[in-house]
């Protein structure tokens, strides 16, 4: 009994240790990655000044592009980016349109593949064995782009709002030509005609150049901003785990001192009574 | 204009506008002086593994990586 509720308390002591250590690294990860993440901001904000976010657009081939974390013990961020791609998928599927999944992240495609298997067109994990930079996510992009067919990418992504606040989000990037007929009926893109541009090139051409680059970069901010939120939950979720294996260890404690105090009460009693027992 | 003459080549060349912008990033990157280019490489650095799903099942995954190199 006494062995028993000592060694619990050791152990309990030991992962308090892990995961207070584990605190201060993602706590001092999160300082430079979200450095990062603000400066890339500047990429992104044009293209949305430019063509504008149209999540409710309606086309044939939807992606969905799905960003999780290679690691896990980052609290909820990455349920919550499948979750919402599983939504995603229920608006945009219908009778002749298709919906397919790219997955980046190891713990996204884990959950994924136990429901929507057969709708999973790539995966990719590993990102983030260097910190990331853009080279690498364009990389990426352009693997992606080689690799799928698509009428509009919709990235899911977690937005850092703070450490503690993290906000899912969806971004989307459409193909040219769906951005050529959206233009053509007005709205917002509308506007891009009153652009000059440089160039003898066609608006074709032009439109395509300008559909990769804002893949690219919107990918980049989003894995950015995702790595944030995974080292602002993975931070969270520490600091409360420490404060469990705390409020734990002070329980065992106090049943640990009782059940000693109990055994040296009872001793005495035993040395007391054997006394009295001689004397009387 | 250079630029006006090359736009089709690279295209033609089964390239897409990010790998071409890559290219050009890593020349200019190439250009810099000593304390900085070391520091404008690191930024270059790619490594992930990808994977391509047939009819709901994994297919070998291939590791894109220059750290090799």
């Amino acid at each position: 009994m006494f062995s028993a509720v000592r060694n619990r308390m050791k152990s309990v002591k030991n992962i308090q240790k892990i995961t207070k250590a584990m605190k201060m690294v993602a706590a001092s990860k999160l300082r430079s990655a979200q450095v990062r993440t603000e400066n890339s901001r500047g990429l992104w904000q044009p293209f949305a000044a430019l063509l504008g976010d149209s999540p409710s657009v309606d086309v044939k081939k939807n992606v969905i592009i799905t960003i999780s974390s290679d690691k896990g013990l980052c609290g909820g961020i990455n349920s919550t980016s499948v979750k919402f791609s599983k939504a995603l998928h229920k608006i945009t599927s219908g009778p002749d349109k298709e919906t397919k999944y790219v997955i980046v992240g190891e713990k996204g495609k884990v959950q994924l593949v136990r429901h929507s298997k057969k709708d999973i067109e790539l995966t990719i994990a590993e990102v983030q064995k260097n910190p990331l930079n853009y080279t690498q996510v364009a990389v990426i992009a352009d693997h992606i782009l080689k690799n799928v067919e698509y009428d509009a990418l919709r990235i899911v992504f977690n937005k850092f709002r703070s450490v503690v606040q993290f906000i899912p989000t969806v971004t989307t990037v459409l193909s040219p030509e769906i951005v050529e007929r959206e233009s053509e009926s007005g709205g917002k893109l509308g506007d891009l005609d009153s652009y000059e541009t440089e160039g003898a090139e066609t608006k074709g051409e032009i439109l395509q150049n300008l559909a990769e680059f804002q893949f690219s970069c919107v990918l980049y901010s989003a894995a950015l901003e995702n790595a944030c939120s995974e080292l602002g939950a993975r931070m969270s979720a520490m600091d409360s785990s420490s404060r469990n294996a705390g409020q734990m260890l002070d329980r065992l404690t106090l049943t640990y001192n009782r059940t000693r105090q109990a055994s040296i009460t009872t001793e005495l009693i035993e040395i007391i009574s054997g006394a009295s027992a001689l004397t009387g | 204009m250079a630029s006006n003459a090359a736009a089709p080549f690279w295209r033609a060349a089964g390239m897409t506008y990010i790998s071409y912008s890559n290219i050009c990033a890593s020349l200019v990157r190439g250009c810099l002086k000593e304390p900085h280019k070391t520091e404008a490489l690191t930024r270059e650095k790619v490594h992930f593994s990808f994977t391509q799903w047939k009819s709901g099942k994994p297919e070998k995954p291939s590791i894109i990586s220059d750290t090799v190199e």
